[in-house]
């Protein structure tokens, strides 16, 4: 176990400010309200003398936007002895606890597997994550359906839970008490009761989402593998991929989708490999040279998003890749809502 | 650190004409290179694409390998269209190539469609290599006409060596063609196989696997004795990429090579 500390919103942002000369700081910011009428926060840079920002919930952008992007380079023709060039470190504030449960799906693709992905290790290994409790929640959020608590357990670096006039911080890794104890003029240990009032907010918040998420009837994390299997035939992918547009917006936006095209790029002096983002809702996603498409209907493009997030993930790493940050139904320009595919499905095997 | 996506360089040594539509590229990579049978590699043109493709060469064979690409896509027009002693990329070896140790003792049926027969030449010279360790090797290559049946010259020679059995057929004939006319299904009949011991390897279109694993099933051999060579649109060839997902598996690592039994419970396996 690592220690507990509490910092004042002033201390934090003097950190903050201190934290600018080792590392590229981000923070949330107020994004211009949008038609939902619910602010949205973005990350961008934190400038000099500037005030830490705190995220009542999750930002627009997914963490993976921090790690993978939507064109990068991946290796040059030909240099025999390419090395990667470490980058510089990075310290994220605001981060939520979907990010990071999302986030595990990253880290399961490219640190795992076969081969390791050098340039997410590096970008990853460079990066501190300062998480902190959701103290509400968006329309579209059902954190709570998959199991994931509207605060982080576990993760992250440091995490701050808002309390009075300052945050509880928890450590995480050893990497968070070791910049703590960095900086220690500005942390000082927590007391039980400052740590009792952030398990209270946490409880209240939880109990609000509850009643939030209560009415939708949302289907059950343990019963999603076996939608997939048994509604693989029902016209539900038919119904709902009516309104798709094959923008990949749910794709793009989603924290824990990683599919990504390794292309060619022309460049002088040497040509690139690039890594390039890439949409299973896109019409060539699964073509094969000389046409052949697996994928060839939207619906089946539906289908195999889904089949990819709860049944391909929940037999490969035991979970289902959905963190319910509700990032994808937000950005639909179809209104496709992914907790009523799940929905539907459910009540047509009932029925 | 190592760089997964690095492409090694190699020169295109030779061009070999197949059939009107499919070639044979000799590559001698610029650095070390090794593959094992039915593994796969990406081949580049740098800066403009790269496709998927099982060596149809001689894994023994350690400083060249061999290419058999038809003519069907962008990247293979190109390479189609282009000249001898050109810089080519190549990443991989990836996936599981053909397990045999799986094999040794057995009689082994391979099967074959069109281009399909390109990783199996792979496959057929290293069960060459060492015949001692199988009982026999039967192949059935079935091509749409005389003019597309490639490795010409190489099948008569095969078909000479003790222990190997070797029918071919063409969908349609042309004027002069002597030998078999009707889809592969046909000419798997009345084969030398002990289906107590046997095998098979299937690889060629799609459709072809379909219907030849239906006629295997049906012929007694049991789903874990077919092996399929799965063809899906790999990219990155380490299971990141999500593109070749085949139900619970990627296609670029847990395969190409699946066992019917690997598939048989997930859909649309032949689309």
């Amino acid at each position: 176990m690592y220690n507990i500390y509490y910092t004042e919103n002033s201390q934090l942002n003097e950190f903050a400010d201190r934290l600018r000369s080792k590392f590229k700081v981000f923070s949330a910011a107020v994004r211009p309200a949008n038609f939902t009428k619910e602010t949205d926060y973005s990350y961008k840079t934190l400038d000099k003398a500037e005030s830490i920002v705190f995220n009542p919930y999750r930002a627009v952008e997914p963490l993976k936007s921090f790690f993978t992007h939507p064109q990068e380079k991946a290796s040059e023709y030909f240099v025999p002895d390419e090395k990667i060039i470490p980058l510089g470190r990075t310290v994220i504030f605001g981060v939520k606890s979907c990010d990071i449960a999302g986030h595990k799906i990253q880290d399961f693709v490219f640190l795992e597997g076969v081969e390791v992905d050098s340039l997410y290790r590096i970008k990853r290994e460079n990066t501190i994550l300062v998480s902190s409790d959701c103290t509400d929640f968006k329309q579209v959020c059902h954190c709570l359906a998959w199991d994931i608590l509207p605060h982080p357990t576990w993760g992250f670096d440091l995490n701050l839970s808002p309390l009075n006039d300052g945050f509880v911080v928890e450590v995480g890794s050893a990497r968070g008490e070791e910049l703590v104890k960095g900086y220690k003029e500005y942390f000082i240990p927590a007391k039980d009761t400052q740590i009792s009032g952030c398990r209270q907010k946490r409880e209240n918040l939880i109990s609000r989402l509850k009643k939030h998420l209560l009415p939708q009837n949302l289907v059950r994390k343990d019963s999603v593998q076996r939608l997939m299997k048994d509604g693989y035939n029902l016209d539900t992918w038919q119904q709902f991929m009516l309104t798709c547009v094959e923008c990949g917006g749910c794709n793009f936006i989603c924290d824990t989708c990683h599919c990504f095209l390794l292309a060619d790029k022309k460049k002088q002096p040497q040509n690139l490999k690039v890594k390039v983002w890439d949409s299973c809702q896109y019409a060539n996603y699964a073509r094969v040279a000389g046409g052949a498409n697996p994928l060839k209907m939207r619906a089946q493009r539906l289908r195999f998003r889904f089949t990819k997030k709860f049944d391909f993930f929940v037999d490969n790493l035991g979970i289902p890749a959905c963190c319910g940050c509700g990032r994808c139904i937000e950005v639909c320009p179809g209104k496709i809502d992914l907790r009523e595919v799940l929905k539907d499905l459910a009540k047509k095997l009932k029925g | 650190m190592n760089n997964i996506y690095r492409p090694t360089e190699a020169v295109l040594e030779d061009i070999i004409l197949e059939s009107p539509t499919i070639k044979t590229f000799i590559i001698r990579p610029k650095e070390p290179f090794e593959f094992k049978t039915g593994q796969f590699i990406e081949l580049t043109l740098p800066g403009i694409g790269e496709a998927p493709f099982t060596p149809s060469s001689d894994p023994n064979i350690k400083d060249k390998i061999d290419v058999t690409i038809m003519n069907v896509g962008r990247v293979t027009s190109l390479l189609h269209n282009s000249t001898k002693n050109i810089s080519l990329g190549i990443r991989g070896p990836y996936g599981k190539g053909y397990p045999l140790d799986k094999f040794e003792g057995k009689d082994i049926l391979v099967v074959g469609g069109g281009v399909g027969l390109a990783p199996l030449r792979s496959l057929l010279f290293s069960l060459f290599a060492q015949l001692d360790r199988y009982n026999k090797v039967v192949l059935r290559y079935g091509a749409r006409t005389p003019t597309d049946i490639i490795y010409k010259d190489s099948i008569p020679q095969w078909a000479k060596k003790k222990k190997v059995d070797i029918v071919t057929t063409v969908d349609v004939g042309e004027p002069g063609w002597k030998g078999n006319v009707g889809l592969v299904t046909t000419i798997l009949k009345d084969m030398p196989v002990d289906l107590k011991k046997a095998i098979s390897v299937v690889c060629g279109p799609p459709i072809m696997m379909k219907f030849v694993t239906l006629k295997l099933l049906e012929l007694g051999f049991a789903p874990k004795d077919i092996y399929l060579s799965m063809e899906k649109n790999m990219s990155c060839g380490l299971g990141k990429c999500g593109h070749c997902r085949l139900g619970r598996y990627y296609t670029c690592k847990d395969g190409p090579v699946f066992t019917y039994e690997e598939l048989k419970d997930i859909h649309d396996i032949w689309d």
